[in-house]
């Protein structure tokens, strides 16, 4: 080819128009960079994994959907009781509350609260919320089977169908957050309770709230609060590392170690909560019947070192369904342990030996073979699955993992002899709600078929029991033996961690995972 | 409009129908539906209340009277998602901006670099900076684009600071996001142009046309330029529609609200008024962008007929 | 290029590899340690000692892991190119050569496919057929069907219009006036020259179905853990980037070495093609 100087004004013309872009690109690129508050305004800003219509609570209704999550958390909406730190109800918008018989309960309401828009939050507002309530939400209808709300001076009277025993603890649950139900509830900016903070703008993935001048608690430290949904950890991580957000909920394991090495910069604040992370027997299938065998699989999971190695030390080993910071949970009750050597003993008993020298023991020629399933969506589940099946082979059992999303599908066939799920345990600080839903004949989630008549006629007092030590006694009686039974098995209690930078202050997670933005978060230049 | 085009966009019709009867009924091959999943969180929700909110959501129907309600609520513009209540379309003409941004950015970035570093390959061949480009050009092509789109995120974005991690509306925050994107398809373009180039510059009136004294450079930019540029639009206009559902995975790594990030969330959650409407739009949009390509094609080169593409194409990435 | 150039490097890059696939078959056999071993005390070692490529959170050796993995990943997407030639071929023959009604519903049939996005597809497919296959590769079976099914479509276009292109050349009409059945024709003369341009797409597509496997692992679908998959052990050591980064960065080094092979492969016949058969085919 001829020609050099033709050739090159083509090429030349493109070679120009590369070097521009690139060079724009990276002018415009120093543009970037964190955002800085404006004016002196104190900003928070949160990224979270639990905030978007994945998890159902993309709005501002607690009379939908489990949207109440995000106006308690998020500082838009209180409760009557809301829990301690020991998950037992204490007054909030309410003083306390009476019970003249078994099916009734009457709430005094604290005196001197307002709405956000500077209506009065008294007993008649508190009886119209609670009306609609039970009259659009399925689930709390279902919950609580209320047969009249009244008001009469500074009193809600509440009447069930069932007794109430564990009445208050229901009205602690987010749907339960008081707002102007004169208000179009529709429209997500428009709902108005009695928090800290109002709601200027939400998305799905984005909420804006700014402080509410009329609280009636007190004066309310931080000006704006902007909420990020996150759904990837490792965006959470690199946000929190850029400075993008002050603090993040959600933090994948791995990633916590990062910030544990800057102590100079971020605190990582941490809490044990009610959700364990548990394994149900199907008493359907064959091997699983000999209670020699449950009891070795109960056996083989170190949990300790499953805690350690796979969860950074973000856990706390389980022995019952409970953990430790309930009165009725953590070593009140007792278990097997770790112990192979006697699950080994235990299989051999029951008639499994290995005879082929495969590594895994069988019986009348078969292997003993079982299918594990599980679903993906609490990064600690994979990771237990597959621990798993490394311990069940040190005692001879061969685990087939299935981790999928479509776990429900396999549940249903019963195409399963080991299910492991995440649930919370006592999310009203109550025991009732996952014993009557997991142990007995008629519960909705015994996935495993687990029958013991002892349990069910245990189970049977609880809706009679009003005395919470007695209530507490059951509890105990009733796990320690579905923990003899072996008819689940369980691993670990989640620790909840909030990593934030060091200047942000009052910002404190809690066990049941309902309260995060109150009036005393504070936000101070430090860490920056 | 000529008949030829007239009848392709007729066509449409059928193949949007028949789409979405396929989704329709994969969908619902699942035992589990939006409610099941929906009460997941809570673990004890009796069967009365999930039947109650089946009866209220109308997923209790037999499934052809389903298919013929949701039908009737595409034309009447009702359809709702089933997860947050909103009116679809709303919510895909809301987030559909951000993926189109996106898809042009990353288009539009990897014309802006692929064809003049495969002009200069074609130029140069075998010199040195052709086996440079070639090589990395290979690499590009080479790691799954999550994979890029992390190591890019932690270089430039954590470790250097010059561009913001998650996407907050900023068209800053689509810079990442687009070279994920455009990375891939700017290696395997760039081969492509110089490939084609090479070819254009073998035939025989290239020769021919130096001989009568016309100048290179007007050779270049008046007939290979243009029919190399032809054969890539054609090409780009098929990686359309790959990127408009391949963008769902830079779409949830980078936080944007587009339609990607919306259909993974909806199939997931089993929401199929919503992954129905998806799968129509960007099927629509596919088909558009292809016809127009095929007219353009047409319009510039009338040799080829603009009745169907029947060249190798296919899916690009 | 010379022709003879051309052939060492198809040579060149075939050797490569047939040392893979090889590599691929006996990877049990090279590994140093049990891939699907765990040893909670162990986790998270750095390369070096006993395991040259360091350990994963279970404690499991990376190398073998790597070389399990590319036994699944390998032959998993020449699985997946197989089924997609022999449906795309099948297709574009016989709607090339029948012609009429036969092709309207075949190409029609092929615009569905082809317009459908493929994240839904691909987890639709993967979620309907997930429960096949028992339940540690119960994805597999999933990925690679969903992977066929939205693939197939360009091979049956490319065949048909080579089909098409040749179908109308008198050496074809010269063969039917000498007496040879349809049958005949259509497997002995026009066949060969119709699949000839797919051997091109297929050695590509071997690294853009190990690439799309990939990012199936990402959005949790296709192959499940504890299985070895390539892309799979990327997606879930993401989160151990910036502390253990060992864990992603072998496997992802040796996708891009495989994909990279295979497409030098692909592109080394690719040019043979053209000095051999000229330009504008």
């Amino acid at each position: 080819m001829t020609g050099f100087s033709g050739r090159h004004s083509v090429h030349g013309l493109l070679c120009f128009l590369l070097a521009g872009l690139v060079s724009c690109a990276i002018v415009l690129a120093g543009c970037g960079g964190t955002k800085q508050a404006a004016n002196g305004e104190k900003v928070f800003r949160y990224g979270t994994m639990a905030y978007g219509v994945a998890m159902y609570n993309a709005g501002m209704n607690p009379h939908k959907s489990y949207n109440g999550w995000s106006t308690i958390r998020y500082g838009v909406g209180e409760t009557l009781f809301r829990f301690n730190d020991k998950m037992q109800p204490v007054p909030w918008l309410a003083t306390g509350y009476d019970r003249p018989d078994a099916y009734t309960v009457r709430i005094r309401i604290r005196d001197g609260v307002t709405f956000s828009n500077g209506k009065p939050c008294d007993a008649e507002a508190v009886a119209a919320c609670l009306r609609h309530l039970v009259k659009v939400h399925e689930r709390a209808k279902g919950n609580l089977k209320l047969t009249s709300v009244t008001a009469r001076g500074n009193v809600v009277t509440l009447r069930s169908s069932q007794k109430t025993a564990s009445l208050i603890h229901q009205l602690c649950d987010p749907y339960g957050c008081i707002v102007d139900v004169s208000q179009d509830l529709q429209d997500d900016t428009k709902v108005i309770g009695t928090g800290p903070f109002l709601t200027e703008s939400l998305t799905p993935t984005e909420i804006h709230l700014r402080r509410n001048p009329r609280y009636w608690g007190g004066p309310v430290r931080t000006d704006k609060v902007i909420v990020k949904s996150i759904t990837d950890g490792e965006m959470l991580t690199m946000a929190l590392q850029n400075g993008e957000v002050d603090a993040v909920q959600g933090m994948p394991y791995s990633s916590i170690v990062l910030f544990e090495g800057a102590k100079d910069k971020f605190k990582i604040l941490s809490v044990p909560t009610s959700r364990v992370f548990q394994a149900a027997l199907n008493f359907r299938t064959p091997a699983l019947q000999d209670g020699r065998v449950r009891a070795a699989i109960c056996m083989a999971l170190n949990k300790q070192q499953f805690i350690h190695a796979l969860l950074n030390d973000n856990g706390y080993a389980a022995i019952g369904t409970f953990p430790g910071n309930l009165p009725y949970g953590g070593s009140k009750v007792h278990d097997d342990g770790y112990n192979p050597d006697k699950a080994r003993a235990l299989l051999a008993e029951a008639g499994y030996k290995d005879t082929d020298g495969d590594g895994y023991v069988d019986k009348d020629g078969k292997n003993l073979e079982l299918r594990w399933l599980t679903y993906t969506s609490r990064q600690e589940l994979p990771l237990l699955a597959t621990a798993m099946q490394g311990y069940l082979k040190k005692i001879g059992i061969r685990l087939d993992v299935n981790a999928t999303d479509n776990a429900g599908d396999f549940l249903k066939k019963g195409d399963w002899d080991i299910y492991a799920k995440a649930i919370v345990t006592a999310p009203t600080g109550d025991p009732q709600y996952y014993i009557a839903n997991h142990f007995t004949a008629q519960s909705a989630h015994n996935d495993g078929r687990y029958r013991n008549p002892a349990v069910d006629a245990l189970v049977q007092q609880f809706s009679g029991e009003f005395n919470p030590e007695r209530r507490g006694q059951l509890a105990i009686a009733i796990v320690q033996q579905v923990l003899d039974d072996h008819a689940f098995l369980y691993a670990s209690h989640l620790r909840m961690n909030l990593v934030m930078r060091n200047g942000i202050r009052g910002f404190v997670p809690h066990p049941c995972d309902y309260y995060e933005v109150t009036k005393d978060l504070d936000v101070t230049g430090e860490g920056r | 409009m000529s008949k030829p085009v007239v009848k392709r966009l007729l066509l449409l019709i059928p193949v949007l129908f028949g789409i979405s009867v396929v989704t329709f009924l994969l969908m619902h091959v699942s035992a589990e539906d939006a409610v099941d999943v929906m009460y997941q969180q809570s673990g004890a929700v009796s069967e009365s209340v999930k039947a109650a909110t089946r009866a209220r959501l109308g997923l209790d129907q037999p499934l052809p009277v389903q298919y013929a309600l949701w039908l009737r609520s595409l034309f009447l513009g009702t359809s709702r998602s089933i997860g947050t209540g909103q009116p679809v379309s709303a919510m895909v003409l809301a987030k559909l901006p951000a993926t189109l941004f996106l898809t042009v950015s990353s288009l539009a970035l990897t014309v802006a670099v692929s064809l003049p570093l495969g002009v200069h390959c074609a130029l140069h061949k075998d010199k040195v900076s052709d086996y440079i480009v070639r090589i990395v050009s290979f690499a590009g092509n080479a790691l799954p684009g999550f994979f890029v789109s992390f190591l890019l995120l932690y270089y430039v974005a954590v470790r250097l600071h010059w561009l913001p991690v998650m996407g907050d509306g900023s068209w800053q925050s689509y810079i990442l996001p687009a070279c994920s994107l455009a990375l891939p398809m700017t290696a395997k373009y760039t081969r492509y142009i110089r490939g084609e180039f090479l070819r254009e510059l073998g035939k025989p009136y290239v020769a021919a046309s130096l001989l009568r004294g016309i100048p290179y450079a007007v050779i270049l930019r008046r007939f290979v330029l243009k029919s190399a540029s032809l054969t890539l639009i054609t090409v780009l206009a098929l990686s359309v529609g790959s990127l408009l559902g391949g963008t769902a995975i830079i779409e949830s790594i980078f936080r944007i609200d587009g339609i990607g990030n919306m259909a993974v969330r909806a199939i997931l959650m089993k929401d199929y008024p919503v992954i129905q409407a998806y799968v129509l739009w960007t099927a629509g949009i596919y088909t558009v962008v292809n016809l127009a390509a095929d007219l353009l094609y047409h319009h510039f080169d009338p040799r080829i007929v603009a009745t169907d593409t029947s060249e190798g194409g296919g899916r690009h990435d | 290029m010379t022709d003879a150039k051309a052939l060492r490097r198809i040579r060149l890059f075939l050797f490569l590899a047939v040392v893979l696939l090889v590599v691929a078959a006996f990877a049990d056999h090279l590994a140093p340690h049990d891939p699907y071993l765990q040893d909670l005390d162990l986790s998270l070692l750095p390369p070096g000692g006993a395991y040259p490529l360091g350990t994963d959170r279970f404690g499991r050796c990376v190398l073998s892991r790597v070389l399990a993995g590319s036994t699944i990943s390998i032959y998993t997407s020449l699985a997946v190119v197989a089924l997609t030639f022999v449906l795309g071929t099948v297709t574009g023959l016989v709607a090339g050569f029948c012609g009429g009604w036969v092709d309207t519903v075949l190409m029609r049939i092929t615009d569905v496919f082809l317009a459908f996005p493929v994240l839904v597809f691909a987890i639709v497919a993967a979620a309907m057929f997930g429960g096949i296959g028992g339940s540690q590769f119960s994805g597999l079976t999933g990925a690679i069907l969903a992977l066929a099914l939205i693939s197939w479509p360009k091979y049956a276009r490319l065949v048909r219009s080579q089909v098409l292109a040749v179908r109308n050349k008198p050496f074809i009409s010269a063969a039917r006036f000498s007496g040879c059945s349809k049958a005949d024709i259509l497997f002995r003369q026009i066949l060969p020259l119709a699949i000839a341009p797919t051997f091109l797409m297929m050695t590509a597509d071997i690294g853009t179905m190990l690439l799309e496997m990939a990012g199936l692992s990402f959005l949790g679908l296709g192959v499940q853990p504890p299985a070895a998959e390539w892309g799979l052990m990327i997606s879930s050591g993401r989160s151990l980037l910036q502390t253990a980064p060992w864990v992603i960065f072998a496997p992802g080094a040796a996708l891009f070495i495989t994909v990279t092979i295979f497409n030098l492969l692909g592109d080394s016949i690719h040019d043979y093609m053209e000095t051999r058969f000229g330009k504008g085919d």
